[in-house]
């Protein structure tokens, strides 16, 4: 089949065996499927055969189990083997008795095979009984319309792949088949032991169903299961053909089934879209005209993604690194992309609003360039556009004829745009990770997630896979040792000693950072009077030594606290992680604030001839020497670590990673950018440059040097803390610092833009006195006089503010106990499942037993415990089953399952169309999750309203016919329903909570959402009410 | 390389380019990588040949994976249930990891990855088995039956939010609805498709 699919030919064939279930059966001509009917044959041959002849040689069963257990050796799901078992399902009423056996050489099948193989041997002697073939046409298309677990798979597509790729379907949909046959509880007359059982089958359908299923089958159900089927299919195609083809292409990438089945259904769409296209209309010209702008808008899209897939930097490189090292050294370089990134962007706004006027009115440069320049900042770079200082406050005019270009307005709203944009960016990256990432952060500890989300695909290096592994496996030993440690209770000293350890180093190294701050000042205080250098060379190095103190502190104090983790001891290794990051941004955000207090203070209100370049060249010094040092402490930190640990000090080994260093240096970097972009504006240059260097050196460093870090890293809860750490301390503080220079300090009288204004912020205030008598600009001027410069505009701003807040917090308050009351619901819904199946069969084994029971119960296995009991079963069985077989009970049941299986059906449509919808809408984050989840919630809903009038038809008939045990069947199947509807109401509901967080749009939809799920719920338990009086 | 490009017509290549999240770049890529994988047999219709699972697994990226079995067995059409892998399968497993992949796809393959009977649910066997792969099988990795057991009884604890003893895809996909890592490290990092 594959065959003539990939040579592109229509999928007609394929498509053809949707109609013919038995077709793909003769599809699987391997020697194993054979095998399987061999089987069949071998258990049924003393049968008279009304069936279809099976056609495949006897073979011995000591083959198939070699080959089974061989194939279950391998860790896969054989399923051949399991094709086996669901080839036996038709005859399950007739020949159960040989299927306890072969369910438990499955059961065993982790222990030897010939175990559960002596079993399966004794098989064809014990099932020469009553036994009856069937049919295997029925088989097939009984599992193909039942669709006992929707939820696997995409409900809307299963029906497409159980006919068309027989592989695909018998490992997806046999196992629950043969579960169902393995789990039946009525095959367990060991309660004990069957409590297990019963509670991993209640997710599936019973045991029951099937069997009756047959009977319905058999019955006549067949021609409405297919006549739904096909409306169905058609159904699905009709949709997809309504929709632009381009959507057809997206909802169809989206469908979890093999491109094979894919293309067949795209075809069959294509086909029926042409088909109605050509009824509707031949010559309508304006859809040709759209398809073909359509198709050209693709095409161009689809250049635009290669195009931006090539242009993004360093993709390829990231992929090795992601491959080597994983994602979390990963997010260390993302991040310094994203840096750079707003690097780029604030050097092309202020080079090309800025500079580039600048550079029509250049004054001539007369100082000299030694070289030294390039690390002091100073001499010939003072009269550069590098600086503030170089600006002019002239308004350009090139010609007369040409606008004038007032440079001291573009100066400030150059600089105010670019703040602007960046605040905006960081809040937004933000919220989106603060929404991804702390969804529910209270009861979620991420055990299970670690776990199950931990393998990281995306690692290929052999090496690195050995390591993850280790690491993985120490840390799962770690956490199973934090959770014994958790018990382990310490003594009163032992708290005590360990909180005045904790308060001791926090007072020390904020000691430290207090030190080290008073140090910085000072020296900035002093240098001029303790370096009085005439020499100019001299004295420009002299001006290094503060920026090269600072480097040493930011080096070396981080040592002195990583060595504090020595004497501490934290509960959560992860704590002391923490810690340490707190403490370090302390260090460097006191250091910077402390040179910031001097710029402002000392300087700027000093009467120096031109601070603001005075502050500039001091930034300018501090980003070089800080990128200096960070060359260095690669090269010392890891390259020669790297050498000491593998050639001296083998027991050291290669050096780690650091990620939350290397990120601190890197926000450290990007705030003093930050801060000297109004003194500097040309400063965006180097921080470019040094983060471009940064990279490769780190690549290579990586490469060489490093190894990941052995504890594994949540990556993006650490983004998260990275990107608000550079939004708070950082960005925060650079607005300040801007704003106060902006708004308090005097510029300079003798150069820069602002010279001969009182602050900065008066260029703006007489801009607006100048356009003042423009009509055209009146609006302008009327927005500044009542907002921007009105104190009472911002006070009701600040408080509209503050109540919105103060309402979201209390809905995500309200909303917090109603996750955790549908918690608890499913948890009590679990129980009372569990519970009620357990009275069930206990029913069963006394009440109903004869009934039920015959099916599944084997001569042999009648124990002796149950002695008489039992015997009568048997008898009863014989005497029952070579008559024509099916009494009234089983009716009952057929009825019951049918009325069950309506249910079922009329369940999947509006889960289909709210699938349909979801496809349909645009991937507009929050807002289309919202209408998503209601659209869910309402389908929800009407399967409840749909599946209850039957429901009741049937309970009553059920009642009437068998009594108690078929209601509470009945009940339990409702019950197993609820329960993962109630869980899927769940995930919605989590889908509701996700962009609460965020934005106030969503409001009224999730307040409705909610309505829906409380409608819902209570809709259900009236439900229960009325089954269950 | 150029040459054995050109073998994969325009239309197919469409068709490709609709059917999964793959650009034609990376289409192009996979079908170069394939057909070196395929060199033995005949190199006219490579759509259409299948490359036993042993020869599969010697894609470097793949090498390593600890899943790399089950990989291929969750892609594999294959009618012999041995794994091998047609160029169509292998598309489909590249764009299921690919960045572009929905979650859902990616959970819903990663399910079927993690479930190693096949029964639709994540059962104590599976997770062991999980475990096991996760961390390796040798002596100093392995865990003890002990802190297998503990472990397991963690992981249920967590998920398992209807206690009926198995993580069902309906579980295990809000588990990682909140673990955002998962759509980052589930992607495998193909390098072909970069390099």
């Amino acid at each position: 089949m594959g065959d003539i699919l990939a040579q592109g030919s229509p999928c007609n064939e394929t498509l053809h065996a949707i109609s013919l279930p038995i077709h793909w059966i003769s599809n699987m001509s391997d020697s194993r499927d054979q095998l399987l009917f061999g089987k069949y044959y071998i258990l049924l041959q003393d049968e008279a055969a009304n069936t279809e002849p099976v056609n495949s040689p006897v073979q011995d069963p000591a083959k198939r189990s070699v080959n089974m257990s061989f194939n279950y050796n391998e860790g896969f799901v054989n399923s051949g083997y399991h094709d086996s078992e669901t080839l036996e399902l038709d005859r399950g009423q007739h020949g159960r008795p040989s299927y306890r056996q072969n369910s438990s050489f499955h059961h065993n099948s982790s222990g030897p095979p010939d175990g559960g193989y002596a079993g399966y041997l004794e098989d064809p002697s014990e099932r020469r009984g009553g036994q009856r073939l069937m049919p295997i046409n029925p088989v097939y298309q009984e599992f193909d319309y039942n669709q006992p677990i929707p939820r696997y798979q995409e409900p809307m597509n299963s029906n497409y792949e159980s006919r068309i790729n027989p592989v695909f379907e018998s490992d997806m949909e046999s196992p629950y088949i043969d579960q169902r046959n393995e789990k039946s509880p009525y095959m367990d007359s060991d309660l004990s032991e069957g409590d297990k059982n019963i509670r991993r089958r209640s997710k599936r359908q019973s045991a029951l169903p099937m069997q009756i299923l047959n009977t319905s089958n058999v019955a006549g159900a067949i021609p409405t299961e297919e006549r739904h089927l096909q409306a169905e299919n058609e159904k699905l195609i009709g949709k997809l053909s309504e929709m632009s083809e381009q959507d057809i292409g997206m909802e169809i990438q989206k469908l979890q089934i093999s491109l094979n089945e894919k293309r067949g259904l795209r075809n069959k769409v294509i086909k029926v879209k042409a088909r109605s296209s050509k009824g509707v209309s031949q010559t309508d010209c304006c859809s040709g005209c759209m398809y073909s702008m359509k198709k050209s808008y693709r095409g161009w899209r689809q250049f635009n993604s290669d195009f931006f897939t090539a242009f993004k930097l360093w993709h390829s490189t990231l992929k090795v690194i992601e491959g080597k090292f994983g994602t979390s050294i990963l997010s260390y370089f993302i991040f310094l992309r994203w840096l750079l990134g707003f690097n780029i962007f604030s050097f092309l706004i202020n080079f090309s609003f800025i500079t580039i006027p600048q550079f029509f009115d250049l004054s001539p440069n007369n100082l000299s360039f030694s070289g030294l320049e390039i690390i002091t900042g100073a001499g010939y770079f003072e009269e550069t556009v590098l600086y503030y200082g170089y600006y002019s406050n002239s308004t350009i005019r090139k010609e007369a004829h040409l606008a004038p270009y007032n440079m001291q307005l573009a100066y400030i709203f150059t600089i105010g745009l670019y703040l602007g944009t960046c605040f905006f960016i960081l809040l937004y990256s933000m919220g989106k990770s603060f929404r991804d990432n702390f969804i529910n952060p209270s009861s979620f500890t991420g055990n299970a997630a670690k776990l199950l989300c931990s393998w990281d695909f995306s690692i290929t290096n052999e090496k690195a896979v050995k390591l993850k592994k280790k690491y993985l496996s120490t840390q799962i030993k770690e956490t199973m040792s934090e959770k014994l440690m958790e018990k382990l209770k310490l003594t009163m000293k032992q708290r005590v000693s360990r909180f005045c350890i904790h308060v001791l180093a926090w007072f020390l190294s904020c000691g430290i950072a207090a030190g080290c701050c008073a140090g910085v000042y000072y020296l900035c205080t002093n240098i001029d009077t303790q370096f009085s250098i005439t020499e100019p060379l001299r004295k420009q190095a002299a001006t290094l030594v503060v920026p090269v103190v600072v480097a040493f502190i930011n080096l070396f104090v981080p040592l002195i606290y990583s060595l504090f983790g020595l004497v501490e001891k934290y509960k959560y290794p992860r704590h002391h992680t923490y810690v340490v990051i707190i403490r370090n941004v302390l260090l460097k955000i006191s250091i910077i604030g402390i040179l910031c207090y001097y710029w402002l203070h000392a300087v700027a209100e000093s009467n120096r001839e031109c601070w603001e370049n005075y502050v500039g060249q001091d930034i300018y010094r501090l980003v070089v020497i800080d990128f200096i040092f960070v060359l260095l402490g690669s090269f010392f930190g890891e390259f020669i670590r790297r050498i000491i640990g593998t050639r001296c000090l083998k027991k050291w080994g290669k050096p780690e990673f650091d990620i939350a260093r290397n990120v601190l240096d890197l926000i450290y970097a990007q705030t003093l950018a930050w801060i000297g972009i109004f003194f500097s504006p040309l400063l965006p240059i180097i921080q470019m440059i040094k983060l471009f260097i940064i990279f490769y050196l780190k690549r290579v460093s990586l490469m060489m040097n490093c190894t990941p870090p052995r504890r594994a890293w949540r990556a993006s809860q650490m983004t998260t803390v990275f990107i608000f750490l550079l939004f708070f301390p950082s960005f925060a503080g650079v607005l300040c610092l801007i704003g106060v220079t902006v708004w308090r300090r005097q510029p300079s009288k003798l150069c820069g833009p602002f010279q001969e204004l009182t602050t900065p912020y008066d260029s703006i205030t007489n801009w607006v006195a100048t356009i003042h008598v423009f009509n055209d600009a009146k609006w302008v001027v009327w927005i500044y006089n009542n907002l921007i410069q009105s104190v009472l505009f911002f006070y009701i701003l600040t408080l509209i503010v503050l109540i919105i807040s103060y309402l979201y917090l209390q809905i995500v308050r309200g909303r917090k106990t109603m996750v955790k009351h549908l918690l608890m619901q499913i948890g009590n819904e679990g129980n009372d499942k569990a519970f009620l199946l357990r009275e069930l069969q206990k029913s069963h084994n006394s009440f109903t037993a004869p009934v039920i029971v015959p099916y599944e119960k084997l001569p042999a296995q009648a124990s002796a415990s149950q002695g008489t009991h039992d015997m009568n079963v048997i008898n009863e069985m014989h005497s029952r089953l070579p008559s024509s077989g099916i009494t009234g009970s089983t009716d009952a049941r057929a009825l019951a399952m049918m009325a069950r299986h309506e249910a079922e059906r009329e369940e999947q449509p509006p889960v289909n169309y709210g699938r349909h919808l979801r496809v349909n809408e645009e991937n507009s984050d929050a807002a289309d999750m919202v209408m998503r989840s209601r659209m869910e919630a309402e389908s929800d809903s009407k399967q409840a309203h749909s599946s209850r009038p039957n429901s009741g038809v049937v309970a009553m008939r059920i009642v009437s016919d068998r009594g108690t045990p078929v209601v509470s069947r009945f009940w339990r199947g409702f019950c197993e329903n609820l329960g993962i509807e109630l869980l899927l109401l769940l995930l919605l509901f989590f889908i509701y909570k996700a962009p609460a967080y965020s934005a106030a749009l969503y409001n009224r939809h999730s307040i409705d959402g909610l309505q829906y799920i409380e409608q819902h719920l209570t809709n259900s338990t009236r439900g229960d009410e009325a089954l269950f009086p | 390389m150029g040459g054995s490009a050109s073998q994969l017509s325009k239309t197919l290549i469409n068709e490709y380019q609709e059917l999964t999240y793959l650009t034609k770049q990376e289409i192009l890529l996979a079908y170069r990588r394939f057909s070196e994988l395929a060199q033995k047999e005949s190199r006219s219709n490579i759509e259409s040949i299948r490359i036993p699972k042993e020869r599969f697994l010697t894609l470097p990226e793949l090498k390593a994976n600890p899943f790399k079995h089950r990989i291929c067995h969750v892609f594999s059409t294959s009618d012999q249930e041995d794994g091998g892998m047609t160029f169509e399968d292998f598309l489909d497993l590249l764009s299921a990891f690919s960045e572009s992949a929905t979650l859902e796809i990616k959970s819903h393959y990663a399910f079927r990855i993690f479930d190693f009977d096949g029964d639709g649910v994540l059962n104590e066997s599976d997770l062991e088995k999980l475990v096991n792969h996760l961390t390796g099988e040798e002596e100093n990795t392995k865990l003890s039956s002990n802190e297998m057991k503990q472990l397991i009884a963690n992981i249920l604890e967590e998920s398992d939010i209807d206690k009926d003893g198995t993580i069902n895809h309906s579980e295990f996909q809000h588990v990682i609805s909140r673990s955002p890592d998962f759509v980052r490290a589930a992607p495998s990092g193909h390098e072909l498709l970069t390099n």
